[in-house]
């Protein structure tokens, strides 16, 4: 007689199994880094996507500086792909996944701790992906790993744009 | 997940399929040198990439894999007589050669010279490293044979295995990129296994059980880099290597041998698990033999006369509760091999992967998958070489290291990455 294992690891046994979906759509927050990003998130934003929406952050101010009395506001940190104005807080509040979006050599020393620490705050999970990587030096994108690294559960070094796409699709965004 | 197309572009290997000519495209290997100890020894059943052939060694001790049936009417050639340099079909007594040309039909006049124009399908197969590779692409597109550092080192230094999987050879090769089920699926061995135990890195695996992960393309697949804290706020890297097709290399533990795999299609729902263990510098020694002969480390004892292990799905895996209650083993099942096996194989004998829900650290499967669908894609379209085949590409080292927060393992680790004679790999 054959084992429970063998039976249920056949083939033929593959129809049995339950086709009702097993995921509720996540919410992704795709976020370009760097100006020279942004394109990359517009065009990433043309895709079919079940729960990705998509925004700047090239257009974040300098981090407060401790001698200035300016009151500090996360709400005036991020844009959408229209040029709105968006909550980073209000953003993150019920999201399942921020995807970071930097290109090599960029200074992503004012963005990438905001977002990050958000993201902690927030028990939001991180991934980043780094564009071009091979047209600049290896210390240049260094400098761009080290920066993202402490926000990122995932760092990702991406080939090409449609490396992103697919990760996205295979996240289910 | 995947769609549907794209699962099928992948595990399908078979003839005139994508994914089956970008496996033709490289050396695999095909049996153990031991499978075919002297001349005019019993021929070997071999299934590959879902064609049936027959591997045998002839009077001159050379190598033939071919087409396992014979011309005439059909009949296994398995059933054949090794004798004066050929295999012969005892049925009529037809003759083949190690280059599958038939040589001799005894029913027709030798003048007629009929069998000349009988040639069974083959293979060349090249002994390197204890493994006899072959390669089932195109002749004119043959490569460079095989420079993998565990088959090119002194024989002493070496030691492989096989294993019959029984799933499609991709969600077995995937448990191999995967670095973050070890902190659980394996936890129980990295105490106890003598070829893994008493590496300080270990500490560092089981005190940190989310570990991080960063991945990048190399010249021939993936680096595939798991980072976790250290005691003193420095992060321990354990950098798998991908190469294309279907290569993964374990970092190594302490000054244990470093073990890695090949991951190779015997039909879309049975693969060979190739395992592979050596060191760059030393021979193993006797006690490492014999753990790994008693199916220690990645390596199974088999059911006698097989290579099937000895703890199978016929057999529930040989599941204990109570191991598994106590924490002696995670899942239940013993042995890092079969622990993962039997993972594999419960997905079902090709895994439906538009149902999976990945996660995050799941990139380095998604990296690999894409770059996989990107060398069929251009085989097809533009027949480009894929990576993995330049011989450079396999002279690559996995690497276990501690680095400081600010350094990049793919920069820091450059030289740890790469075979490099004379020195030890990098480990923790």
């Amino acid at each position: 007689m054959s084992s429970e294992s063998a039976q249920a690891n056949a083939a033929t046994e593959a129809r049995f199994r339950i086709d009702d979906a097993n995921w509720r759509q996540r919410v992704v927050k795709v976020m370009a880094l760097d100006r020279r990003s942004e394109p990359v998130v517009r065009r990433l934003a043309q895709g079919r996507w079940g729960g990705a929406t998509f925004f700047t952050a090239s257009a974040f101010a300098p981090a407060p500086s401790p001698n200035t009395d300016m009151q500090f506001s996360m709400a005036s940190w991020l844009s959408d792909l229209a040029g709105r104005t968006k909550d980073l807080v209000d953003e993150l509040n019920g999201a399942d996944l921020v995807a970071m979006v930097a290109t090599a050599g960029e200074n992503l020393q004012q963005v990438a701790p905001v977002i990050g620490e958000a993201c902690k705050a927030k028990h939001v999970t991180t991934i980043a992906f780094v564009l071009g990587s091979a047209s600049i030096p290896q210390d240049a994108l260094s400098r761009t790993l080290r920066q993202l690294r402490p926000w990122t559960l995932m760092l990702v070094i991406a080939p090409s744009e449609e490396a992103i796409t697919e990760t996205l699709a295979a996240l289910r965004a | 997940m995947l769609r549907r197309e794209q699962n099928e572009l992948l595990t399908q290997t078979g003839p005139n399929t994508p994914g089956g000519r970008l496996f033709r495209k490289y050396w695999i290997p095909a049996l153990l040198v031991e499978e075919l100890p002297n001349a005019e020894c019993a021929p070997v059943r071999v299934k590959l990439l879902s064609e049936r052939l027959l591997a045998f060694r002839d009077t001159r001790d050379r190598y033939g894999l071919i087409d396992e049936f014979c011309a005439h009417r059909g009949v296994s050639l398995w059933f054949g007589r090794n004798e004066e340099g050929g295999l012969r079909c005892p049925y009529h007594g037809w003759k083949y050669d190690y280059t599958g040309q038939c040589v001799e039909v005894p029913s027709e006049p030798e003048e007629s010279g009929f069998c000349k124009k009988i040639k069974l399908k083959s293979y060349p197969l090249v002994e390197r490293g204890g493994v006899l590779w072959t390669y089932m692409g195109p002749p004119d597109k043959r490569p460079p044979l095989p420079e993998w550092e565990f088959a090119t080192v002194p024989r002493e230094q070496s030691f492989t295995s096989k294993r019959l999987q029984e799933c499609n050879w991709l969600q077995a090769m995937e448990g191999g990129i995967d670095s973050s089920h070890v902190s659980f699926l394996h936890r129980g061995e990295l105490s106890s296994d003598p070829l893994f135990k008493g590496a300080k890195g270990n500490q560092y695996n089981l005190g940190d059980t989310r570990p991080v992960f960063e991945v990048a393309e190399s010249p021939g697949g993936l680096y595939v880099g798991a980072r976790r804290n250290t005691e003193d706020g420095n992060y321990y890297w354990r950098i798998t290597q991908w190469v294309m097709p279907s290569f993964t290399m374990i970092p190594p533990r302490g000054n244990h041998p470093v073990h890695g795999h090949f991951w190779i299609p015997i039909d879309d729902e049975n693969c060979w698990a190739w395992s592979f263990d050596y060191h760059a510098l030393r021979p193993l020694t006797a006690s490492e033999i014999a753990a790994m002969r008693d199916g220690k480390g990645i390596h199974v004892r088999y059911v006698p006369g097989t290579f099937r292990p000895m703890a199978n799905k016929d057999n529930d895996y040989l599941i204990d509760r109570e191991a598994q209650k106590a924490g002696r083993t995670y899942s239940g099942v013993a042995g890092i091999a079969m622990q993962d096996a039997s993972m594999q194989e419960s997905m079902g004998p090709i895994v439906d992967r538009t149902k999976e829900n990945l996660v995050s650290t799941d990139n380095g499967i998604i990296m690999a998958r894409h770059r996989l669908l990107r060398a069929i894609k251009d085989l097809i379209e533009k027949d480009a070489t894929p990576p993995g085949v330049n011989t450079q590409h396999q002279r690559v080292r996995s690497a276990s290291v501690v680095l400081e927060p600010g350094q990049a393992f793919a920069d820091a680790a450059t030289d740890a990455l790469n075979v490099r004679p004379g020195v030890a790999h990098s480990t923790v």
